[in-house]
């Protein structure tokens, strides 16, 4: 019996490169996660991801980038104190693998560690759901970001 | 049942979880479908009373379910409880479900925009 991981896969009509770039690069990742980002998408990088308004009671997260081979795996682990070195039993380890497939791309999601972090990944979670109560508060930023990426020239 | 009540059950259930020690009595549970704390002691580097007082919290969060046997006590694994916590974790899954989407969304717009 395993309650440590959370496994998913999805296909994305995009190519690989793409979808790299949006799992990996900050500018991207604020997109669809948090609302800041900021570190670098290397391996060893340490840097966060803010939720809410920095000033105002927002939640900030550490963040290690583990792995980056693009287009194919891109790792880091996340939630560990700030002063301590990201490893098993003080975060929760999130892996995207990619692969080309039916002219787009099939992406593994994976995030482990809560056999190790238990409640407190969960409280995190639940905090944040609370925060940002789901899709209520992502569809209105998502549809204006996915113009405005549509008009490009 | 009001909401406070239901975050707190739901605060013992994950920190007996949270345990690494009581995770291994789960799973040795699992294994053998029961135990006492003298059996379980036996394949784990602690006492028996120490078993016994992690067994005693696994209990009180429902997550495993004692009988008398003899002068102690045979332990078996409450499935419905186990289920629970297991849907817990389930739950953290659907946040990654809106996000997975959102992956989605983004790449293929970014897509559709460099085929133009």
């Amino acid at each position: 019996m395993e309650f440590g991981t959370i496994e998913r896969e999805i296909f994305i009509d995009a190519s690989p490169d793409v979808v790299f770039d949006v799992v990996s690069e900050p500018e991207h990742v604020k997109q669809w996660w948090p609302d800041d980002a900021r570190y670098s998408a290397t391996p060893g990088s340490t840097g966060e991801i803010t939720f809410g308004d920095r000033d105002a009671g927002g939640k900030v997260e550490s963040l290690t980038v583990v792995e980056s081979r693009p287009p194919q795996l891109f790792s880091f682990r996340w939630i560990h104190p700030a002063d301590e070195v990201a490893q098993e039993g003080n975060s929760l380890l999130v892996t995207f693998e990619l692969t080309a497939s039916r002219g787009g791309t099939l992406l593994r999601f994976k995030e482990t560690g809560f056999r190790e972090m238990g409640w407190e990944a969960a409280v995190l979670e639940h905090r944040y759901q609370e925060h940002v109560s789901g899709w209520d508060f992502y569809l209105p930023r998502l549809a204006p970001y996915v113009a405005r990426l549509e008009v490009r020239p | 049942m009001n909401a406070t009540l239901v975050g707190k059950v739901d605060d013992d259930l994950w920190s007996a979880i949270g345990d690494p020690t009581r995770r291994r009595l789960l799973d040795l549970l699992l294994i053998d479908g029961k135990g006492t704390a003298t059996s379980l002691g036996q394949q784990l580097p602690v006492t028996r009373q120490a078993v016994a007082k992690h067994l005693a919290v696994l209990d009180r969060v429902g997550l495993v379910r004692a009988t008398p046997a003899g002068r102690e006590k045979r332990y078996e694994i409450d499935d419905a409880q186990l289920a629970r916590a297991v849907a817990q974790l389930a739950s953290v899954g659907s946040v990654w479900d809106a996000r997975l989407q959102r992956i989605k969304k983004i790449a293929e717009a970014i897509q559709r925009t460099q085929k133009n």
